[in-house]
């Protein structure tokens, strides 16, 4: 009897089990987790100070979880009743990515490295007209050079900076330039929901660049149907996106004539046919069970006609081009297993006719390119990495005048393949390290390129990077035609990169030093005699990048400040002696501002951005680039004004303050009669660029506008 | 017989025991809210939820209330945390049960949550999403009053910034109103909002 009632009394008891414990995390208590006893309704909260009680009427063997935001899933087998328990969590290394500056890219690791500025930020920046080039100009380590429009990466040309479309290579990004026109980035912003800017050190995933690349990823999905128009004062617009459950299509078409707008505005060349462009773009995305299928075409038809003045030809001369260029892209994504996996395919397509005063040039390009890569994590803290890759480029340039034609060519293929891997060491420690090797036959050239980078976060805020890596680029096509019969070689880059991140509530501080050494660049004594082809041109670029961001200080206003600083020289192509090239500005800085002004319901930008002058060889001093432009300056505005939540007023206007830019000066080839070399400035083709646009969407739920196709 | 009696017994109460737990477990989670603790009540409702693979409601509300505590705090760190443990839970219950209009009405609350909490970065791209989720949970239910009050006070809101008039939306608030009236609440499910439409109506001119 006794015993039956002592076992009554002790069953209660016995029931309810207390378990206890606390919860650290690299020696710290983790408040607010919640330790589950699991398939039971029992558990608890830990208080501040990590610790954790509660009552259980369970017995027997039982899985207890720790679930808490930004740690792994703890997980332990315990047989109740227990001691209580020391829990360790373990930081979730797929968040270490997300805290990193710049999220917003596919990349991780990379995102250290680049700089992403949303699609808006592009658009609504002052001066930048829409185009994505331009405002990347505004970021540090790339120049301004407005007489070209193309992208300078730390000392580097226009040419060493590849642009990806989700993946594949656009071989032609830009619209033609021609005598100091500037050319067009051919991207319309608003297709891509990341723009990932890197200007060195990047991944081994992409080759074929000795200074930089440039990301672009088409979105995966669109939000909803709707019809743009875009009426302007330089052209019309018209998109339409059509959505349904598991696919959707965009299509944009524009059609821009510079003709009125020239004729308001006073211009600095004289033009027998202005600018004008139509093109297209369009993207269509199917979503299937564990794959996405996306397809990129663009085309754009581009002519004009000028009269091109030069200083060494009394009469003015007359260009007339036309250009037609077509790019289309497919790839596949998807999952298998373990494997995250790419392949995909991109192909190009660029003609130009240019009735030249002294004959007709025809050029052809077309380019291929294939690639195929997989990835997948390994016991939770690698990433593996690997890839392969083919490109191929056929080349041909026909030269007719009265007297002759001329005809050259060629093709190229390039095998590439990359690996690397990038290990989360710990929570503050990560590294990245792959090689690149690729082998292309007009050269002979087998290269291997090894890459590593390090990521230290020893705060939250604060993050340093190390970044290192060998790069290979062939020659352009101007030479690569004669790589065959006269032996030109690739040419090479090395990057040295270290970073210092600051990232606190939208608040971004970024200083970056970089050393490049170039190796094996192209030297002749004229383009036109390839017998004097040769690889054994050397140069290097040292500076320094600083990036201060911050979108949270004063309510509506969201600003940034880029500078950099370059000391570079080289001796290649032509150049007698070891010199600065004429693109390099040594100081560059930018303040870009955008302001929301709700009683207006206007956002206003203004952009400020100025350099130090660029390099020129005047030839009546002794020396090589020896001369110095004056500075640049240009405060561009912009104004966009919400008629209602479908239709946008923008205005904007460049160069408001009618600073007198000088990008360079043409001297004449000989000597005047007082032994002096007379000179022409190369200035913009109009001092001033104002813009007028209207914008309406149509769409179900009236609310979305375009104001981010600006 | 005795004995068969007592199985009975045990096992009836064990039965009766397994059905009431849940609605316990709910029951308690609930007046946890209620009593102004809403970490206790979700994490509560994230034990229930890991216990009960068929149940979607525990999934339910926790993405609610950890939404509706991101709409009282400033802490953006503390609201992205929220955001991610919001969506989670609501994939979960997606998964537990299939589409459905409250589930849809969730969404489109969380994109708010998410607009609200950083207009300049997410409003653009999360405006049409809200409209996409009222616009199905209506499709599947044209009667749910949070659906219909939902879509209704984000378009006032909108329409408010640009001076436009909102008579035909306030209408819309009326008509949630009767709606709520007409519901009839059953065990757990959804039934908020009823309180917060009679308050925006009041504003509506």
């Amino acid at each position: 009897m006794v015993r039956w009632l002592l076992f009554f009394l002790a069953f209660p008891v016995a029931a309810q089990t207390t378990i206890s414990g606390t919860v650290t995390a690299a020696g710290k208590p983790v408040p607010d987790a919640n330790v589950v006893l699991e398939g039971s309704y029992d558990g608890g909260l830990t208080d501040t100070n990590g610790a954790f009680a509660f009552q259980t009427s369970e017995t027997g063997s039982y899985t207890l979880l720790v679930i808490a935001g930004g740690f792994e899933t703890f997980r332990k087998s315990i047989t109740l009743p227990c001691d209580p328990l020391q829990i360790q969590l373990k930081a979730d290394g797929t968040l270490l990515d997300a805290v990193v500056i710049n999220a917003g890219s596919f990349e991780a690791g990379e995102k250290a490295r680049a700089s992403v500025l949303k699609p808006l930020d592009i658009v609504t920046t002052a001066g930048s007209a829409g185009n994505i080039i331009a405002a990347l100009q505004t970021l540090p380590g790339s120049q301004v050079a407005g007489e070209d429009g193309r992208l300078f990466v730390r000392g580097g040309e226009a040419g060493e900076t590849q642009t990806f479309v989700d993946g594949l290579r656009v071989a032609q990004p830009y619209g033609p330039i021609i005598n100091n026109i500037p050319a067009r980035g051919r991207f319309s912003p608003f297709l891509f929901s990341g723009i990932a800017f890197s200007t060195g050190g990047f991944s081994a995933e992409y080759g074929e660049a000795l200074s930089g690349v440039l990301l672009l990823n088409t979105r995966d999905e669109e939000l909803e149907e709707k019809t743009d128009i875009s009426l302007m004062s330089v052209g019309v617009g018209i998109g339409h996106t059509l959505k349904r459950e598991k696919q959707s299509l965009s299509v944009n078409l524009s059609y821009i004539d510079l003709a009125p707008y020239q004729v308001a505005i006073p211009q600095n060349i004289k033009w027998n046919r202005p600018f004008r462009s139509a093109s297209g773009e369009a993207v269509y995305r199917r979503h299937f069970e564990n794959m996405l299928w996306k397809v990129y075409g663009a085309f754009e038809a581009t002519t004009f006609d000028v009269d091109r003045e030069s200083i060494n030809e009394p009469v003015r001369s007359r260009v007339d081009l036309q250009n037609a260029n077509f790019y289309f892209n497919s790839s596949l994504q998807g999952r298998a297993g373990a494997w995250d996996w790419f392949a995909g395919t991109g192909y190009g397509f660029a003609d130009n006719k240019i009735n030249l005063f002294s004959g007709e040039v025809n050029n052809s390009e077309h380019s291929l390119h294939v690639k195929a890569k997989a990835n997948r994590r390994l016991f939770g803290k690698v990433r593996l990495l690997t890839g392969l890759e083919y490109f191929a480029t056929t080349f041909r340039e026909q030269f007719q005048d009265a007297e002759q034609a001329a005809m050259t060519g060629f093709t190229s293929n390039l095998m590439a393949a990359f690996t690397e891997t990038e290990w989360i060491v710990s929570r503050t420690v990560s590294l990245r390290s792959g090689v690149r090797f690729s082998f292309e036959n007009q050269t002979a050239n087998a290269t291997l390129d090894p890459r590593i980078s390090l990521g230290w976060k020893p705060a939250k805020e604060h993050q340093i990077s190390f970044a290192y890596g060998n790069f290979h680029q062939l020659p352009s096509a101007d030479f690569l035609k004669f790589a065959n019969q006269y032996g030109v070689q690739n040419e090479e880059a090395e990057h040295f990169i270290l970073n210092y991140t600051f990232n606190k509530n939208k608040r971004t501080l970024r200083g970056e030093f970089y050393y490049k050494n170039y190796d094996n660049l192209l030297r002749f004594d004229s383009p036109f005699a390839p017998e004097t082809f040769r690889n054994d041109g050397r140069g290097y670029a040292a500076g320094f990048d600083l990036f201060w961001r911050d979108n949270a200080s004063i309510r509506n206003l969201e600003y940034w400040v880029s500078y950099s600083l370059i000391d570079t020289r080289r001796r290649y192509r032509d150049f007698p002696v070891e010199a600065t090239p004429a693109f390099n500005a040594k100081h560059t800085a930018s303040l870009v501002t955008k302001y929301w002004v709700e009683s207006l319901r206007s956002q206003i930008g203004i952009t400020y951005t100025v350099a130090s002058g660029r390099p020129f060889t005047n030839p009546n001093q002794s020396g090589f680039l020896q001369g110095r432009t004056p500075a640049f300056n240009n405060v561009s505005i912009g104004w966009a004004y919400l008629i209602d939540q479908q239709k946008i007023l923008y205005f904007s206007a460049s160069n408001v303050f009618n600073s007198a830019n000088v990008f360079g000066y043409e001297y004449a080839n000989n000597p005047g009669s007082d032994g002096v070399f007379q000179r022409r400035e190369i200035i913009p083709t109009a001092d001033r660029f104002f813009f007028i646009g209207f914008f309406w969407t149509i769409s179900d739920d009236k609310k979305s506008n375009q104001l981010n196709t600006l | 017989m005795k004995k068969i009696l007592f199985l009975a017994i045990v096992l009836c109460s064990a039965v009766s025991v397994a059905q009431g737990k849940f609605e316990q477990g709910m029951g308690k989670a609930m007046q946890a809210w209620k009593e102004g603790k809403p970490d206790d009540a979700v994490a509560l409702l994230e034990r229930i939820a890991i216990a009960e693979p068929t149940q979607w409601l525990p999934d339910y509300y926790v993405a609610f209330i950890t939404t509706l505590a991101s709409f009282e705090s400033r802490d953006q760190e503390q609201n992205a945390r929220r955001f991610v443990r919001a969506q989670n839970a609501l994939d979960a219950a997606l998964m537990k049960t299939g589409e459905n209009d409250e589930l849809h009405v969730l969404q489109a609350l969380l994109y708010t949550a998410r607009i609200v909490a950083d207009p300049m970065t997410n409003g653009m791209t999360y405006s049409p999403k809200v409209m996409e989720h009222y616009n199905k949970a209506l499709a599947i239910n044209p009667e749910n009053p949070r659906a219909v009050f939902g879509k209704a006070e984000f378009e006032i809101n909108s329409a408010r910034f640009f001076g436009k008039d909102i008579s035909g939306m306030c209408g819309e608030v009326r008509r949630s109103i009767t709606l709520f009236e007409k519901e009839k609440p059953s065990g757990f499910m959804p039934s908020w909002g009823r309180d917060r439409a009679a308050e925006v109506l009041k504003n509506c001119k």
